[in-house]
């Protein structure tokens, strides 16, 4: 079930992911923690955990290093 | 999608309303009103350029540190990368503002063309005989861009806008920068031939030209405030008072630097003092 997530991931660095620059405020980028999220907690819990990625990924954070499996969400 | 659709609502009645305002209140013509709303939209956004603009510049600042950390780790990328990370976080400064720079736009892109879509059905009834035409030359903001021969002259002005807003965008790779200059082409080929059936009014064409040229003003504003900032003074005149020495090199500096030549009072006695212990 997860690979449709990873699948999703892939398609969106090769079409939309190309074009804007590939400067994320955290590391690893958004699309990479997607990535380890979805490997390792699964489609619904790392989709959620993307998500809430791409939420704080926001001018009003400071961004910083954050690896997936570092989070706080699911324990 | 339907999650994304149903957040445009809300977006799609502030825009409607805003553009009655406009219309009613300040007497504007709806083209005119299109472009009084982008404009607020802009300016709303001025505090996110204000930040991005305090961070490149407290970044030149770190400079050194920075390429000291580059060259550190310059055989490890992800540690590199990292260590970067947490050097920008300790100093609260960061180059991106966030994984996508356009998101705040999209939303309002999205709802304007709803808005504008049904804009004969659902706004234009209330406002019988209120003038749809924009500078002489333009019928119709809301009929399809390709109409009428005014919507391509407006087509060709948006992708030049764009082209030119490029220019001012922080990206750094050419290879982006040359996405970014043919975007605009294959937008206006979307445009004109959109699959489906879709239509494009005229209208949201000048939300775009609009937008553009506020980047465009907005990055020559900002570009002359970066030019400014680099490299405190202090610590130009530290790294090369023998070469400040030399009044030719000086001169020449402020030539091809453009930078203001402000030697503060207390700098100068220090060369002065260190010319007389040479001698």
């Amino acid at each position: 079930m997860k690979y449709v997530g990873i699948a999703g991931v892939y398609a969106y660095r090769y079409t939309f992911g190309a074009l804007f620059p590939a400067t994320c405020k955290y590391h690893p980028s958004c699309s990479q923690y997607a990535l380890d999220a979805l490997r390792r907690y699964g489609l619904v819990r790392g989709t959620i955990l993307a998500g809430w990625r791409l939420l704080r990924c926001n001018p009003w954070s400071h961004g910083g290093v954050d690896y997936a499996e570092n989070q706080r969400l699911f324990r | 999608m339907i999650g994304f659709l149903s957040i445009l609502g809300p977006i799609e009645d502030v825009l409607t309303w805003a553009l009655e305002w406009f219309h009613t209140t300040l007497g504007l013509s709806w083209a005119w009103s299109i472009v009084a709303l982008t404009i607020v939209v802009r300016v709303l956004l001025v505090p996110l350029t204000v930040r991005q603009i305090h961070s490149m510049q407290r970044m030149q600042q770190y400079l050194p540190e920075m390429k000291a950390i580059q060259k550190r780790y310059k055989t490890d990328r992800r540690k590199q990368n990292e260590e970067l990370m947490k050097f920008y976080k300790e100093h609260q400064i960061n180059p991106a503002s966030s994984c996508l720079p356009i998101i705040p736009q999209i939303p309002i892109f999205f709802a304007l063309y709803f808005v504008l879509r049904d804009f004969d059905d659902e706004i234009y009834p209330e406002y019988p005989g209120s003038e749809l035409d924009w500078l002489n030359f333009v019928p119709d903001i809301t009929a399809n861009i390709t109409a009428d021969w005014s919507g391509y002259v407006l087509l060709a002005v948006y992708v030049a806008s764009q082209v030119a807003s490029t220019w001012f965008m922080p990206t750094q790779s050419r290879g982006q920068r040359i996405i970014f200059l043919f975007l605009p082409f294959i937008f206006a080929i979307f445009i004109l031939d959109p699959p489906g059936g879709t239509t494009f009014p005229v209208g949201l064409l000048i939300y775009w030209m609009t937008t553009n040229l506020w980047t465009v003003g907005q990055g020559i504003v900002t570009r002359g405030l970066r030019a400014k900032t680099p490299a405190p003074p202090a610590k130009r005149s530290s790294r090369t008072p023998s070469k400040v020495e030399r009044p030719e090199d000086a001169a020449a500096e402020d030539v091809d630097g453009g930078q203001p030549p402000k030697p503060g009072p207390p700098r100068r006695v220090k060369r002065k003092k260190k010319r007389g212990a040479r001698r």
